[in-house]
């Protein structure tokens, strides 16, 4: 039996469907497979971080001050313009480093913790960021901010799992706050600002690698004394290279409970796969242009056909 | 308004320009435009309501993860015609395309807005300096593109038709213009649709990066796919909705069977959309988070609630051909699509415990404004160029009104065979 | 030889003017004293210097008996160092110094025989006050006074005094003489004196006005100032140097002197990074200065605490390494892990409310007026002048 035109149209109308939609979906699964080979990225070879232990920390408030003073965020950047100096409640857009207090309602356990930027290993503020305005150095894994780049869309605000780029809601030019471990004290060789002020040692500074062993150390030498007898950073979130130590539960001081499979890694996945060379779009584009170009043959064939009924100009 | 069969699109006729209604909303544009100076003198922070924890507003979660969303009636009711063959849905093409051309200006210029360092994004232009894996690159790449390549190009039409009427010096031009078009028109309707394809399931991964904050009903891999499966039905009750309510203000008549095949088209997007929904949701065995006795569930199933009353609605009103039946029917389904794509961005989603927003009343306004805006061009727009379907004999009527006014006839208010009042 | 002849028990107050201090000096005297022990001593619970002053100076000036063992006579000096006024003269005329080795004229058999003298005369009335760790190694060979270890001289008199207090860290609880590895077995007086209670004054010299109250206390009320767990008078010894130290504004806010000389020293900064014992050591040295005089004391003049009072830290922990700050406390004044962020503005809210309110009730009239079901409730005729306000044309709830 004859196909009629149309029969036959609409079957490689169908077709063509069919055909795209098997091929986009072998396209992903090839490179879910080519992409699930990928390792998990690693900390580079000369990582930097922080370890900060609270049960050494008093809450003196000295890494405070020093940050302040070794990043020009002046007193004057605080004053709310009536005279009145603001005590940061949070980290925000004039300060890069605080010491906060858990002390539940009985009082009954109490901690310091400080809060800057984790220096995620994977970090999902740099995944997001459209134009590459964070990045993360190559050898030394910190990660900072370029005015030059970025457009203050804050993705980076809303997609870090621990809250720390903040934005300056002030003023017409914008930029985007975030501890970025004095990167210009490490390229003289000295240390952060930070952990060369704290009178206790609570929190230092070193080679991630080095920093690991020593919180394993610790952790050894007092067992019982470190929640969880492990340290926070080693594997969260894909690992951060800021460690914490802690004598309280973990979400008490404020870090989230996180896996170890890193946000980008984890909910990108599918986007990766799709996009990957663009394949699956150009083959679903090539497919629809091939059905519409069957369409619009016979659309324009219709158009005529009305042009000649009423006498009116079609209109596409 | 009476039911008959559109054939052709046909201006707004019978209407002014400025009437008071159309000056209202001017003012509310004009409005938001100044506040738009005051926002780019003082900064973000006075003029909204977004803090650090939120640091996305109603700007972008509403004007462009939201709107955007209703302005997919070019993709959705396109594809419908061009690749599905509905040819009944080429009538209303020309409104589909120019609601998405509005809503995706007016969200890309507040887009401008709410960016912090705007005079940056020409960086755009050096894919040098693209992060390949940001959806936010995506959508900042293949929006605008989509708007002022694919979207534009189809909305150009309208204006030739008008200078071929108006300006007849213009029409060999125009006729060998339309030639070159047609040549390469299908490459470019193939863009409009794989670009939304990718920049409205990209709306969709934006939020993936949110990780465990987003709340479980909502966050999941399939994110991206259930964003552009709702922006497919949004567009759809959007362009249903704006014709029933434009034919209702203007007195024109309107096609129930168009818009029963609308109706029934939606209803079966929204159908299998709410299914792939629910079975994610029980395949990854959250389906106990929506038996919780917190506002997110309450939230999962208001969203569910008027999606699946939606689908009622939509097939009894397509059935009875009951007009009041399926503007609420596209209202409810566009509401409760939007909530969907609203929620994962701010109501289900908690960044860090003890964190609040609520627009600021400048944020509101400008808001409103440049929505407003994008209403005052549709009703321009559809008032000057052949947009909105209509009967044949209304473009005769059409003419027949120029030769009165030409002539010095005295005008009747309108021609429509019932008599209604003009609302805008 | 005769019998020496001790003064006649004066009043104290008979004793100072005989002497020549006018009232004046006393009086400043007394507020001194004041001023140096505010509480723990109920001497000064008074309200004024002259009510001190009169209940001094009817007191019966006590007797005491000082002996040194092994020490510096750093002690003894201490008690002579002040700049007004003379409290030698003060010290001399207020307690009956019936013998002391340093400041007597008499030596060699004649010091011994005036030492029994006085006990004899005193027995079971004076005060012994000691200076100088006791040698325990060896019986105690290592101190000897006119031949006999410095142990049996303890126990011997010891048992006869009324009271004994111990002037120093050596004799408080082993001093210097005390510092590893202790080849004498040095310890302090209240190890070898244990059926009494023994007042430790420890410091490298303590300051002269802990013994000053000490001893007036027990001579105008009778009894012995307040001690803590260590037998320290708490008037002098219940705060740490850190807690009212004056460069504790410097340590709060991190501002620490980082090597002797540098310019955060010059400035007068905190020497916690020098290894100043302030925040482990008990002491007035902070609110009571040495010769009257502020800042005439290690921290006053750039030299961090060394904890000299305390046991466990004086001549025990090298002087520049840094102790651990006790008695952290935090303040209310620090930020919470997760504090409250955001607010609705009510103008905002009631905006918002006004667009939602007015895009239903915009559709909600349009729907209204469509056709509905077979015309079976045909749309109501409108009226002429509707102003419905259609600002948002294709969906409500926003």
């Amino acid at each position: 039996m004859a196909l009629s035109r149309r029969d036959a149209l609409k079957k490689f109308a169908v077709g063509s469907a069919a055909a795209a939609a098997v091929g986009s979906t072998s396209l992903v699964t090839l490179s879910g497979v080519a992409h699930s080979e990928e390792p998990a990225p690693v900390a580079p070879k000369n990582a930097v971080g922080m370890l900060y232990d609270t049960t050494r920390c008093i809450g003196c408030q000295s890494c405070v001050v020093a940050c302040a003073e070794a990043n020009n965020l002046l007193p004057e950047a605080m004053k709310l313009g009536d005279g009145v100096h603001l005590t940061a409640s949070d980290l925000n857009s004039f300060t890069k480093n605080i010491i906060k207090l858990y002390k539940p309602v009985d009082g009954k356990e109490y901690s310091f913790v400080k809060q800057q930027c984790m220096q995620c290993v994977d970090p999902t503020c740099v995944a997001g960021c459209m134009f590459k305005g964070l990045q993360k150095d190559k050898n030394t894994g910190v990660i900072t901010w370029n005015s030059k780049v970025c457009v203050g869309c804050r993705y980076c605000e809303i997609s870090c799992p621990f809250h720390v780029p903040k934005f300056q809601w002030q003023g017409f030019n914008p930029k985007i706050v975030k501890c970025e471990l004095c990167k210009e004290r490490l390229a003289k060789g000295d240390q952060p600002a930070c952990t060369s002020v704290c009178p206790t040692h609570a929190v230092i500074f070193g080679k991630r690698d080095d920093l690991l062993i020593e919180a394993k150390t610790r952790i050894k030498n007092h067992p019982g004394k470190y929640h969880e007898d492990r340290v926070y950073g080693e594997t969260e979130g894909g690992g951060t290279q800021v460690l914490y130590l802690s004598h309280v539960a973990f979400e008490n001081i404020g870090l989230p409970k996180l896996e170890s499979e890193s946000v980008p890694r984890k909910y990108l996945k599918w986007q990766k796969r799709v996009y990957s060379y663009l394949a699956v779009p150009a083959v679903l584009y090539a497919s629809m242009v091939g059905v519409i170009n069957g369409n619009w043959k016979k659309h324009q064939e219709h158009m005529k056909e009305d042009e000649e009924k009423t006498g009116l100009r079609a209109q596409l | 308004m009476n039911i008959e069969r559109w054939d052709r699109c046909v201006p707004v006729f019978n209407v002014p320009l400025l009437t008071k209604p159309f000056k209202l909303i001017c003012a509310l544009g004009a409005l938001a435009l100044g506040l738009v100076t005051y926002r780019e003198l003082s900064g973000l922070g006075p003029a909204s309501g977004m803090n650090d924890a939120y640091a996305w507003g109603i700007w972008k979660t509403f004007n462009i993860m939201v709107l955007t969303g209703l302005g997919s009636g070019g993709f959705s009711i396109g594809i419908a015609a061009w690749i599905f063959r509905r040819h009944r849905l080429h009538v209303v093409m020309r409104t589909a395309l120019l609601t998405s051309f509005l809503a995706y200006a007016s969200g890309l210029m507040l887009l401008g807005v709410d960016v912090g360092r705007p005079w940056n994004f020409y960086w755009v232009f050096t894919p040098w300096r693209w992060n390949l894996h940001s959806p936010l690159l995506e959508v900042a790449v293949c929006m605008p593109t989509y708007a002022m390549f694919p979207l534009l190009m189809e909305n150009v039409p309208p204006v030739l038709d008008w200078f071929h009427k108006r300006r007849p010096q213009f029409r060999p031009l125009i006729e060998k213009a339309e030639k070159v078009m047609y040549k390469f028109y299908p490459l470019v309707v193939g863009l409009a649709y794989i670009l939304p394809a990718m920049h409205q399931s990209s709306l969709g991964a934006l939020m993936l990066l949110g990780g465990n904050r987003v709340h479980g009903l909502w966050q999941t891999p399939l994110l991206p796919l259930l964003y552009v499966w709702a922006a497919a039905f949004m567009g759809f009750a959007c362009v249903a909705g704006t014709l029933l309510f434009c034919s209702l203000v203007w007195d024109r008549p309107f096609d129930v069977d168009v818009l029963s095949e609308m109706n029934r088209i939606t209803a079966w997007i929204i159908g299998s959309w709410m299914f792939v929904r629910i079975f994610d949701i029980v395949i990854e065995g959250k389906i106990g988070l929506a038996f919780a006795m917190n506002i997110y569930a309450g939230l999962f199933w208001i969203e569910m609630l008027f999606l699946g009353v939606a689908i009622v609605m939509l097939i009894d009103s397509a059935k009875y051909k009951d007009a009041r039946l399926m503007f609420h029917a596209h209202l409810v389904a566009a509401v409760g699509g939007m909530l969907y794509r609203f929620n994962p961005t701010t109501l289900a989603f908690q960044p860090k415990p003890g964190a609040f927003y609520f627009p600021s009343a400048i944020e509101l306004l400008i808001s409103v404004g440049f929505v407003s805006l994008a209403i005052a061009a549709f009703v321009w727009a559809v008032k000057n160029l052949a947009i909105l379907p209509a009967p044949t004999y209304s473009w005769y009527q059409m003419e027949a009104r120029e030769q009165d006014a030409k002539s010095g006839a005295a005008l009747t208010p309108n021609y429509a065979v019932t008599d209604s009042n003009i609302l805008l | 030889m005769s019998k020496p002849d001790f003064p006649e028990k004066q009043t104290i107050g008979k004793s100072l003017k005989n002497a020549g201090v006018s009232r004046r000096d006393f009086l400043s005297f007394c507020g001194v004293l004041m001023v140096a022990a505010p509480v723990g001593l109920s001497l000064t619970q008074k309200a004024s210097a002259t009510a001190i002053a009169n209940a001094i100076g009817q007191a019966k000036k006590p007797s005491v008996i000082w002996l040194h063992f092994q020490d510096c006579t750093g002690c003894s000096e201490t008690l002579l160092r002040t700049s007004r006024p003379d409290v030698a003269s003060l010290i001399l005329n207020v307690i009956s110094l019936d013998y002391h080795e340093t400041l007597m004229a008499a030596s060699g058999y004649q010091a011994e025989k005036s030492l029994r003298d006085a006990v004899e005369q005193n027995a079971g009335k004076f005060i012994l006050v000691c200076e100088g760790s006791v040698p325990t190694k060896d019986q105690g060979v290592y101190m000897k006074l006119a031949g006999r270890p410095a142990l049996d001289v303890l126990k011997d008199i010891g048992s006869k005094a009324a009271a004994v207090v111990a002037m120093g860290s050596c004799a408080s609880w082993g001093g210097v003489p005390s510092a590893d590895p202790n080849p004498t077995g040095a310890v302090g007086v209240d190890q070898i004196i244990t059926d009494k209670p023994v007042v430790t004054l420890p410091g490298c010299p303590p300051n002269p006005y802990n013994l000053l109250g000490t001893v007036l206390e027990y001579a105008t009320m009778g009894k012995l100032p307040a001690l803590d767990q260590f037998n320290r008078p708490k008037f002098a010894y219940d705060r740490l140097i850190h807690d009212h130290c004056p460069r504790r504004a410097h340590f709060d806010a991190g501002r620490f002197a980082k090597e002797f000389g540098d310019d955060g020293h010059r400035s007068g900064w905190c020497l916690y990074k020098l290894g100043c014992k302030g925040p482990a050591t008990h002491a007035a040295c902070s609110t009571q200065p040495f010769n009257e005089t502020p800042d005439v004391w290690p921290i006053g003049i750039g030299a961090p605490c060394v904890g000299c009072t305390e046991k466990a830290v004086g001549f025990r922990i090298p002087i520049f390494q840094t102790v651990d700050i006790q008695r952290v406390t935090p303040p209310e004044a620090l930020p919470l892990v997760h504090m409250p962020m955001g607010s609705a503005s009510t103008v905002a809210a009631g905006l918002a409310g006004l667009i939602a309110g007015g895009i239903g009730g915009a559709a909600y009239m349009a729907a209204s007026r469509l056709p509905g079901r077979k015309d079976k409730n045909p749309p109501p005729a409108p009226s002429s002048d509707d102003t419905a306000d259609s600002s948002l044309q294709d969906v409500g709830g926003k």
